[in-house]
């Protein structure tokens, strides 16, 4: 089939929500569209063992690849040519965009945590937010069914709202680094956790998929199938049921509506020819990023109505919420000198911390009232063009230094809950286009005081913790509101349609389809109704994973 | 001295290439007019062609013309080998190519590589003109205890001698750029111990006995629980 052919359903978008709907769907038999606005992307693109010095500038970062030359992200970051975004007076917002196949999936930093019972039902717990629509237990046979599809290495911790897994279901994770053993005995003395992670990484092989082969930063992507992506695993097992039609450089810009109401298909237009095109479906699915899934629907004006498309509510481009975040590090002279051996492993987190502070959060000490996870760094790794930071003098006694100081600092990495307010949200910024002609959204956002004092309760902990281990902070605490992340930064922006039990104030059902058109479903991160610390994407599939059982079997009974 | 042809040339063994153009402005410039003073004056931004959104990753190039004179070159190169000098089997730092890699990060058409090149251009030029006063003749003319003694006094944060703030600022910058670029070569690897970016099969291998027997003592002399990983 060619993308003029009307098919089953079309998919708008490639990452972890847009290629776990298409794979769903052809395998269940649907002829699927999918539509990108990137380019097409392999995976074996990635300059995997390539050395910094290979690159540019020795690989950091640029305004043309944000995340250093090697990272994955082509035609994307902060930054795009052509294609702005603006922000209401007062507001700062990052907006990643990542234009290829796959998307972001193809540089994530695979950490894949768990959303547990509290995190579904914030506002029950603490009255603040709102709560999800459903309850962890509906939601944990989709988990097991991603984690295992997926591959994701961790154990069961059984600690208090961060959940198992099922039997079976989770690969082993690679031993602890020396550092991470370190941290832990100091963890284990001030009653902080310090346990394996969770990461979408192979460490025994699946499939046609490698098990890590413990080099190369997951970032640049992963050739070998281990570090998931859906360029190595959806989008290929999708293609492969003859079912799936894929095109690329096809920008979306609107959903169209038939006579009745229902979505017929969407419009984008093809880049490469600059024509605007039509794509027809039984089924519209929208996985385009939170940011880009709520513009399609703003930018959809149904009958000329200025609300946009599912919107009844009023609720598309509210509740805008990313992941708090901020950042110490220290410097440890114990680790001094300690014996060299290959720490790359799985060249990211093997430890982390997660939130441990419950008790204290529902006796209102803890000053804060949602949590955050501490993910760590440290390592003999590639030196990079950091390896001079404190140094001192010149010649011997400096190259002493140098070799001295190596693998001593560990960074301390705040992720955390925030909860949505009514200061942050998005929408269509009426007197900026991009290069297409396409309407830009326009971003307010402001953390509140419940994030301010996460941060502070962050840099306390933090404090004991390094203070046990006679390390030091490598700078001067910063203040909370200079040290928390800009919105956006962390890239896990969520919640601009969510999900409810109510059509008056949420804009789809659980299975993520719209109140307002029978026919048209959102799996991407748009429909979180929180953001819990845990890293968004392992949900964002396993929803999207829940969300295109249902269309499915709807599409099988006729329904749609 | 460093020959003029290991400055220019830089023996990167790699896929990294600069252009052919490139290269040959920066023969042309190697005639040219490095030291401006010492006033640290801002410079034109650099407006040549940067990477670009979508490089090839596997056969990286710098496509932007490099920009530093010959002299500032070699005047380069005895600072980098006073920062790193050669030591028993480990190269000095011109050996690995640091000054052609400063030429390269100073020429690049981005806002944060702008920066260290007023630092730095400046800063050499200050370099030079500091020498002229004190010992009479340029820096690279200067013999290294001489070249030594003005290190002295900018190379060392508790002791920059008052008034030479900018200098010690150039120094640290030059210094980060040069240790930056030396151990992310394989000989600095080598020196520092990285043994990564090594492809393994089976589960890690994780820390060796003698890397946990360490890491073990130092837990328990603190008084810590140690736990077998």
């Amino acid at each position: 089939m060619t993308p003029d052919d009307p098919h089953d359903a079309v998919v708008v978008g490639s990452g972890a929500g847009g290629a776990m709907a298409a794979w769903v769907l052809t395998k269940a038999g649907a002829s699927v569209l999918m539509l990108e606005a990137g380019r097409d992307y392999n995976p074996d693109e990635a300059p995997m063992l390539s050395m910094a010095k290979d690159a540019p500038l020795r690989g950091v970062g640029s305004r043309d690849k944000e995340f250093g030359y090697f990272d994955a992200t082509v035609d994307g970051g902060w930054d795009m040519p052509g294609e702005p975004y603006t922000m209401a007076e007062g507001s700062e917002f990052m907006w990643w965009r990542s234009r290829m196949l796959g998307g972001r999936t193809n540089h994530w930093a695979r950490n894949s945590f768990r959303m547990g019972e509290y995190d579904f039902k914030p506002y029950t717990r603490d009255g603040l937010g709102v709560d999800w629509p459903v309850e962890y237990k509906d939601i944990a046979p989709w988990y097991d069914k991603t984690e295992k599809l997926v591959g994701v290495y961790g154990t069961n911790t059984g600690l208090e709202n961060h959940p198992s897994s099922g039997p079976g279901v989770l690969q082993p994770p690679p031993k602890f680094r020396v550092w991470e053993t370190f941290l832990k005995a100091g963890g284990d003395a001030v009653g902080i956790p310090v346990v394996p992670a969770r990461r979408a990484i192979l460490t025994k092989k699946i499939d046609e998929r490698q098990a890590c082969y413990w080099a190369s930063g997951c970032g640049r992507g992963c050739g070998i199938g281990a570090a998931f992506q859906t360029t190595t695993s959806l989008i290929p097992w999708a293609k492969k049921t003859g079912k799936l039609t894929i095109a690329t450089g096809a920008m979306v810009y609107e959903v169209l509506l038939d006579a009745s109401g229902k979505a017929s298909g969407v419009r984008y237009i093809d880049k490469a020819t600059g024509t605007h095109k039509e794509a027809k479906g039984r089924v519209v699915i929208i996985a385009a990023s939170t940011g880009e899934t709520a513009r399609i629907l703003l930018n959809s004006k149904p009958n000329g109505r200025s609300e946009g498309l599912s919107n009844s509510s009023g609720q598309v481009g509210r509740n805008l919420m990313d992941t708090v975040g901020s950042n110490l590090s220290a410097y440890f002279p114990q680790l001094e000198g300690r014996p060299r051996y290959n720490e790359d492993g799985a060249m990211g987190l093997h430890a982390y911390i997660p939130f441990w502070d419950y008790g204290r959060v529902k006796s209102g000490e803890a000053g804060t009232p949602r949590g955050y996870h501490v993910e760590i760094g440290g390592s003999f790794g590639d030196p990079g063009m950091g390896v001079g930071g404190g140094l001192d003098g010149y010649g011997a006694s400096l190259r002493g230094d140098v070799k001295r100081r190596y693998g001593a600092r560990i960074g301390l990495t705040q992720r955390g809950e925030m909860i949505p307010n009514k200061n942050s949200f998005c929408e269509i910024d009426t007197n900026t286009k991009d290069k297409f002609g396409i309407p830009v959204l326009k971003f307010s956002f402001a953390w509140s005081e419940h994030e301010l004092n996460q941060v502070k309760h962050f840099q306390k902990a933090m404090g004991e913790l390094v203070d046990k281990l006679g390390g030091t902070f490598t700078s001067d605490m910063p203040e909370p509101g200079k040290a928390i992340s800009k919105g956006g930064e962390i890239i896990h922006e969520v919640g601009t349609a969510r999900m409810g039990k109510d059509a008056k104030d949420s804009v789809v059902n659980q299975y993520g389809k719209s109140w307002d058109v029978d026919n048209l479903y959102l799996t991407d991160g748009s429909v979180f109704v929180s953001k819990a610390h845990k890293n968004p994407t392992i949900t964002i599939m396993a929803l999207a994973m829940r969300s295109a059982d249902n269309i499915a079997t709807r599409l099988r009974t006729g329904e749609l | 001295m460093t020959d003029m042809k290991t400055l220019i040339t830089i023996d990167r063994r790699v896929t990294l290439k600069w252009l052919m153009g490139a290269m040959a402005v920066g023969q042309l410039a190697a005639c040219g007019d490095g030291a401006k003073g010492i006033s640290w004056p801002e410079l034109e931004a650099i407006k040549a062609q940067g990477v670009g959104k979508d490089p090839d990753l596997l056969n990286p190039v710098v496509p932007w013309p490099l920009t530093m004179t010959a002299a500032e070159l070699a005047i380069t190169a005895d600072l980098v080998d006073l920062i790193l000098p050669a030591e028993g089997d480990l190269p000095a730092a011109t050996k690995v190519g640091v000054p052609a890699f400063i030429n390269e990060w100073v020429s690049a058409p981005y806002e944060d590589q702008h920066k260290d090149r007023v630092l730095i251009v400046n800063g050499l030029a200050w370099l030079d003109e500091e020498s002229k006063v004190r010992n009479g003749v340029g820096f690279t003319q200067a013999d290294a205890s001489a070249q030594k003694k003005i290190l002295d006094d900018i190379a060392f944060k508790d002791k920059v001698k008052v008034g030479l703030e900018k200098p010690a600022e150039f120094f640290g910058r030059i210094r980060s750029l040069t240790l930056g670029a030396y151990y992310t070569t394989s000989e600095g690897w080598a020196e520092i111990g990285y043994m990564g970016n090594t492809p393994g099969t089976g589960d890690y291998a994780g820390p060796t006995p003698e890397a946990l027997t360490h890491i073990k003592g130092v837990i328990e002399g603190m008084g810590l629980t140690y736990t077998a990983p």
